[in-house]
């Protein structure tokens, strides 16, 4: 997989950064829990947000800030926030000069928040502040990604079958283990996020893309909100858009590294049953005497050989990058090493 | 600390009881001639494989331990094993006790004759016959035959490598199977080979099976067509669209004819078709190439070639 650049050197020029206070510690040191919260569609009032989920982690007795990600068209909702900020809440919002979707905000809002601990929200209510002490206590009792299920649900039957059916594809495609990808709501430790590769729509599978990534991965069950109760059918397009998404994921997941061994399966199969029709109808034309012109299953061998030979081109290009970039970057993440101490190790992009 | 003259890499995964033999044997097999550090690769392991090979990595510190994240399979693991090595001479063997250690001075020394690898291959093999030793003797004869790097034994891990072709292999999915290949290819490693003990597996299961054969015929087609278009992609692109576009125009003509013939119930639409789609499928495949040249011009001054000095003077 593509380990894209830090997203801060992709990051729009003169991000303006506003509010920056921390509440409950003296200047200079850090927070140990950083809040994030992605104002992407259909964000509740912000201040709202913040009133409900704050008192939850003040509870945890420990320095924390806010962290509201927002894109510029939302820059009216952040009004409360800033004047909350100014009578010293700590609370801080980052806009992003364009939209960059809900990777990108998290990834570079992580980067830019002092938390060891991260928990990231969604702009509405999605489930019940209770649950938030559990999903922090979980990191630092060891886990490197707590998700919050939405469990109890009390949802329309309609909504919780669509969830469902969701997560059942993502289970049986990919074989994901987790009920609820797309609650939103998780806790994680920081170096998750600085070292999962995550861009563009897969902000939802971070779960997914983590695990992949060697953090070990949990779920707990977060009551769900009363507002996250109203029914949700989505235009078709949504759907249609999930659905890419998952494809992508799935080959993302499978054959990022061998890229032809998708592609070769399937342009091989193609060509090796265009090229029997073409050699039986060669046949039959040279020894058999027949004529093939007016034989349409002709063209049926052509295009299967024209679709395999596609096929396995594309392979060929995709192996060819994955060939390239595989002596520059590395293709795992380690836990530590013994015995480097004293030099860094050649690395295979110096030769 | 001195750089070590050799690394030896050991992937493991779930070999908890093999880990203290193994350091044992490459301790008594090297011994303390030359200067040598043993880098054990844990492949995400889910027994106390980890918790062995540190102590033994705390006792000596010859012995070093890389952790990885997860289970990545035998090339990620061993590339991460190379990223660490900083001997002069890397060499590769299994966790498993298989290779034995006693044979590492023999590939060094061979190394050492003027080869960038030194492959060994097993001369008794101490496997089941059927599910391994014959399924990897066709292997080795297919790879042979298609490759044209006349390896006797691809399965054999236990090989000595020089630093310099190390920088440049980059192993990832599944190809520490086809190394050998992998370098002439790509690199035009010099290779020869050595006859090496084998023993029988003591402890701990095989990590493989029957199943990985279609993923071996896939990954050996990727090798082949890699060493082809890897470096000059459109040139071959190219010659597959002139081959397409050829077949194309002969039915361009089958078309043409058919009317001066003037077959009786003959329609003049399967040939033009069939043309058609053979003559696009020409086009495609140039623009292909095209893409390819793209992605390795963007590659360019990243890969140095393989080359050593042969006497003189600066």
């Amino acid at each position: 997989m593509e380990r894209s650049a830090p997203v801060a050197r992709h990051a729009p020029r003169g991000v303006p950064e506003v509010g920056v206070s921390v509440r409950g510690t003296s200047p200079g040191e850090a927070p140990v829990l950083s809040v994030i919260v992605r104002v992407t569609e259909r964000p509740a009032r912000l201040e709202a947000i913040y009133a409900e989920y704050a008192p939850a982690i003040e509870a945890l007795g420990e320095p924390y800030e806010f962290v509201f990600a927002i894109e510029p068209w939302a820059r009216k909702l952040t009004e409360p926030l800033l004047r909350l900020a100014e009578r010293g809440e700590p609370i801080r919002v980052i806009e992003f000069a364009r939209a960059v979707g809900e990777a990108n905000m998290l990834r570079y809002a992580g980067e830019r928040c002092r938390g060891q601990i991260l928990l990231t929200l969604p702009a509405y209510h999605r489930v019940e502040a209770e649950a938030m002490p559990e999903l922090v206590r979980r990191v630092r009792e060891g886990a490197d990604f707590v998700v919050a299920r939405r469990w109890p649900r009390s949802d329309r039957l309609i909504t919780r079958i669509q969830s469902r059916a969701f997560n059942a594809i993502l289970r049986h495609l990919i074989g994901h283990s987790t009920n609820d990808v797309a609650c939103g709501v998780q806790a994680m430790r920081r170096e998750v996020l600085t070292e999962t590769p995550l861009y563009g729509d897969f902000f939802r599978f971070l779960p997914v893309l983590a695990s992949r990534e060697g953090f070990s991965v949990h779920e707990v069950d977060a009551p769900q909100h009363p507002e996250d109760r109203r029914t949700r059918v989505y235009s078709p397009g949504t759907y249609i858009r999930r659905l890419i998404d998952i494809l992508g994921l799935f080959f993302l997941v499978r054959f990022t590294e061998k890229p032809l061994r998708f592609f070769g399966l399937i342009g091989g199969g193609l060509v090796f049953g265009g090229a029997v029709v073409v050699a039986v109808l060669f046949i039959q034309r040279f020894f058999g005497g027949q004529p093939i012109a007016n034989r349409p299953v002709l063209l049926v061998g052509v295009t299967a050989l024209t679709l395999g030979a596609q096929a396995i081109a594309l392979g060929l290009i995709g192996e060819i990058i994955v060939h390239l970039h595989a002596s520059r970057s590395r293709g795992y993440r380690t836990l530590g090493a013994t015995g480097d101490e004293d030099a860094e190790p050649p690395g295979p992009g110096d030769a | 600390m001195k750089r070590p003259e050799i690394s030896v890499v050991c992937p493991l995964f779930n070999e908890r009881e093999n880990v203290t033999p193994l350091v044992e044997a490459v301790v008594s097999a090297l011994g303390d001639v030359t200067g040598w550090e043993l880098v054990l690769v844990d492949d995400g392991s889910t027994d106390d494989t980890v918790a062995v090979a540190s102590a033994r990595a705390r006792e000596d510190s010859r012995v070093r331990l890389v952790r990885l994240a997860r289970n990545y399979g035998q090339a990620t693991a061993t590339q991460a094993g190379f990223d660490v090595a900083r001997g002069r001479v890397i060499v590769t063997m299994d966790g498993d006790l298989q290779n034995d250690p006693n044979d590492i001075p023999g590939l060094v020394a061979k190394l050492d004759e003027g080869y960038d690898l030194v492959a060994g291959y097993r001369e008794e093999r101490k496997d089941h016959f059927l599910t391994r030793t014959l399924p990897s003797r066709v292997a080795n004869l297919l790879i042979r035959s298609l490759t044209g790097v006349p390896i006797l034994d691809n399965g054999c891990s236990l090989k000595a490598y020089r630093r310099e072709l190390v920088d440049r292999l980059g192993l990832y999915s599944d190809m520490h199977r086809f190394i050998p290949a992998l370098a002439v290819g790509t690199t035009g490693a010099r290779i020869a080979q050595v006859p090496v003990r084998h023993h029988a597996r003591r402890f701990g299961r095989s990590k493989y099976g029957l199943s990985r054969v279609w993923k071996v015929l896939a990954d050996l087609m990727t090798v082949i067509m890699l060493r082809w278009f890897r470096d000059r992609p459109l040139v071959m692109f190219a010659l597959g669209s002139l081959v397409t576009l050829a077949i194309g125009l002969a039915f361009v003509l089958g078309s043409l004819a058919i009317p001066l013939l003037g077959t009786p119930g003959v329609h003049a639409v399967v040939f033009p078709s069939a043309a058609i789609l053979l003559i696009g499928l020409s086009l495609y495949l140039l623009m292909v190439g095209l893409i390819a040249e793209v992605a390795i011009h963007r590659a360019a001054g990243t890969r140095t070639p393989l080359a050593r000095e042969l006497g003189g003077r600066a």
